[in-house]
């Protein structure tokens, strides 16, 4: 008794104890404040650059933030000098075209030339007025901050030409908004590694707006749920993109100009081994990793992991664009102004003069197809094809080339401009540079005739005068998004008449491939072997009882 | 005698596991939509605006997005739900049939399914009415007229807006229309 007595008595002391020493509610924000205030940064780099004096200077410009990086990392602007991020282009080793932002052409806003002053903003460089003669040897025009930012708060216009805005400027131009010039000391003394966010700042809005373009990539991943991306899961795993992209030297592996269509078999450990690209599922999980399902791993030398684990794109929230209709553009209101048109949803515009007509879509199921890494675009001055369908990338692929998985696609559809005489696909020249008056951008004036003369004289490519308008298709591979394993397909999906796999040629898919005749004869012999078992039971019991 | 009636029950039984596989496909109609999602979900919302006879828009729920707010994906579901207290005033009064006040209100809901394309799939109100006696049985034949016409999509009409419930919470719920 006496023991209880005094535990009840030391519990009660260290309650009022405990009591006592709590500040007054009121008070306890403001001293958690001013501890956090105190306490130093949590950086889990080893090095804080805001206590760098190269980089405590009041920056007027990008290139003299690049100057003061370049004091330390001395090799960092050779590195990007030497990457696609830089140069806008790329070779394929496999049939030699020039691919790249400076070469290729899509079915989204086209390509760049002429318009490089508003495409640029997505160019980790300063100053790209024409890709031509931008000065690609210029180390401190290399533009860092748009990798590494880690405010959040850096942020390059279109029509700057790659710049920040160093004042504040209204943006768009007559709108009435005002965007704030960056705070470059802030930002360079703030940098740290890129983030989902920093690759997203371009990634994200490829095509003119948030998920346009991909499909697999929006803003819905700067801090995405489980449900949407099992590795990156904010609460999760949260990856970011270079945990899969693992770079080296600013070189970012896994690009679709050079897509992997059948990936090593073996796990590796990054870094340690060249083994191939390392932004691959098999890279990490191997060609085996159903443990529990083993016959799944009888799938995987014909069909990619995207293609079971990533069950539809766009699934963020942010519907993205599947078809654009260059043809119908140039329609304007009743005031002879710009005007668009909102879809079923209210939230996205199915028609604006600048572009003409759009679909959205959210939650897309995939097109399915043969991938062997193998691709071939069309590029100015190829043949268009005129009397159905010209694809924009033709990625290649066979059930029997023993180099190819089935891998799902976002199929993008869209009409372009095209030259009736030359019979290839033109470029209009589109924006114009903030706060520049250019008669021959389309935006400004809607007229194609200025707008295909000017973006053909920019590319270098003639323009009769004559053009129309094509149908034409782009894929593009889809790999992120990947949902979880609950989530995959099942095996119905695909192994039925009308399943996800319906289109796909040259191999064998029971269910899908189920041949009535066969069919026939084996429910015949089943239904024999019941009737046999029938009468050979019936003649036993009567057999029996006659004894 | 035990042959016939041994036939007679086998017959029963045989029509008994039929009516049981049926049932489900005759309580419930799909269709096939030309459009999308969102799409089909305002010009239902329309058809239903315009139908007169007492409806009304009676809310909009997402049930798909309560799987995503667990951590799952499921494709996208929009349930439309419209009401008519022209139709659900007497079954209301009716004390012998009030706990059908658990079909209000009426709901089509649309869908997009592993092909890629977007179904619509409503109460086949006809056929149930006829199983809770005639008052019930002739509203539900209105009904089922009028919800026929709800789900009629014409390719000429310009697209409408989705109409979002100003209730709407957002996740599953959706409701705080009006009407009923």
């Amino acid at each position: 008794m006496r023991i209880t007595h005094t535990l009840l008595a030391v519990l009660a002391a260290l309650s009022l104890a405990a009591g006592a020493s709590e500040p007054p509610a009121a008070a306890a924000p403001a001293a958690a404040a001013a501890a956090a205030a105190a306490a130093p940064k949590a950086l889990s780099s080893t090095a804080d650059h805001s206590k760098f004096k190269e980089l405590q200077q009041s920056f007027k410009s990008g290139p003299e933030v690049t100057k003061a990086c370049l004091s330390c990392h001395t090799e960092a602007a050779r590195q990007i000098h030497k990457t696609k991020h830089w140069t806008w282009e790329f070779v394929n080793p496999e049939n030699k075209q020039k691919l790249g932002k400076k070469h290729v052409v899509n079915n989204f806003c086209t390509a760049t030339p002429s318009n490089e002053k508003f495409c640029a903003s997505c160019h980790v460089g300063y100053g790209m007025e024409n890709a031509k003669t931008f000065d690609y040897t210029s180390e401190t025009n290399v533009d860092c901050l748009v990798c590494h930012d880690t405010t959040g708060a850096y942020k390059k216009l279109p029509g700057l030409a790659g710049h920040p805005t160093y004042k504040d400027i209204e943006f768009p131009a007559k709108s009435g908004k005002i965007a704030k010039a960056v705070d470059l000391p802030k930002v360079a003394q703030n940098v740290g590694k890129t983030s989902r966010a920093t690759c997203g700042a371009c990634h994200f809005y490829g095509g003119g707006g948030d998920a346009v373009k991909h499909g697999d990539l929006d803003s819905s991943l700067k801090m995405p749920a489980k449900y949407l991306d099992v590795h990156m899961d904010a609460k999760g795993l949260n990856f970011s993109c270079a945990t899969c992209h693992a770079t080296q030297g600013h070189n970012i592996p896994g690009s679709r100009y050079t897509p992997t269509g059948k990936a090593e078999d073996t796990a590796h450990m990054r870094g340690k081994e060249n083994k191939g690209n390392p932004a691959t599922c098999q890279s990490c999980h191997g060609a085996a990793p159903h443990k529990a399902k083993e016959r799944l791993n009888t799938h995987t030398d014909k069909i990619a992991c995207q293609t079971c684990h990533v069950p539809q794109y766009a699934r963020g929230n942010n519907p993205t664009k599947m078809s654009w209709d260059w043809s119908t553009a140039g329609k304007l209101g009743p005031e002879g102004k710009r005007m668009t048109i909102k879809d079923a949803s209210g939230h996205h515009d199915k028609y604006d003069s600048n572009k003409g007509n759009f679909t959205y879509e959210g939650d897309v199921v995939p097109e399915y197809a043969w991938l062997n890494g193998k691709v071939r675009y069309t590029l100015l001055g190829d043949p268009v094809n005129t009397q159905g369908v010209t694809r924009i990338n033709e990625y290649y692929g066979s059930a029997s080339d023993g180099q190819s998985r089935i891998w799902p696609l976002k199929v993008f559809r869209g009409k372009q401009p095209y030259d009736l005489d030359t019979k290839s696909l033109l470029v209009p020249h589109t924006a114009v540079g903030y706060g520049e008056k250019d008669d021959s951008g389309y935006w400004a004036n809607y007229k194609w005739d200025a707008a295909l003369k000017a973006g053909a004289a920019a590319a270098g490519q003639p323009f009769s005068g004559k053009f129309d308008f094509v149908a034409t298709e782009m894929s593009w591979p889809i790999t992120h998004m990947v949902a979880p394993k609950a989530d995959a397909l099942t095996c119905t999906q695909c192994h039925a008449k009308d399943g996800r796999l319906h289109a796909i040629k040259g191999v064998y898919i029971p269910r899908r491939d189920a041949n009535g005749m066969l069919d026939l004869v084996g429910w015949l012999l089943a239904a024999a072997t019941l009737l046999g078992v029938g009468i050979h039971g019936g003649l036993r019991v009567y057999l029996g009882r006659k004894g | 005698m035990l042959k016939i009636v041994g036939s007679f029950v086998a017959g029963i039984a045989f029509t008994g596991v039929l009516a049981w596989n049926m049932a489900g496909g005759l309580m419930f109609h799909e269709h096939l939509s030309p459009f999308g999602v969102e799409e089909t979900v305002a010009r239902i919302q329309q058809n239903i605006q315009v139908a007169g006879k007492g409806w009304a828009l009676a809310g909009l729920r997402f049930p798909a997005k309560a799987v995503q707010a667990d951590g799952g994906n499921a494709l996208p579901v929009i349930m439309v739900e419209a009401c008519s207290t022209k139709y659900s005033g007497p079954i209301l009064n009716e004390d012998s049939v009030k706990y059908l006040s658990i079909l209000m209100p009426c709901k089509i809901s649309v869908y997009k399914k592993n092909d890629g394309k977007t179904y619509i799939g409503a109460m086949n109100a006809g056929l149930m009415g006829q199983m809770f006696g005639p008052l019930v049985g002739e509203i539900m034949k209105e009904v089922a007229a009028d919800q026929a016409k709800f789900i009629i999509m014409d390719p000429s009409k310009p697209t409408p807006q989705i109409i979002y419930p100003k209730a709407a919470g957002g996740g599953a719920g959706g409701g705080g229309g009006s009407g009923c």
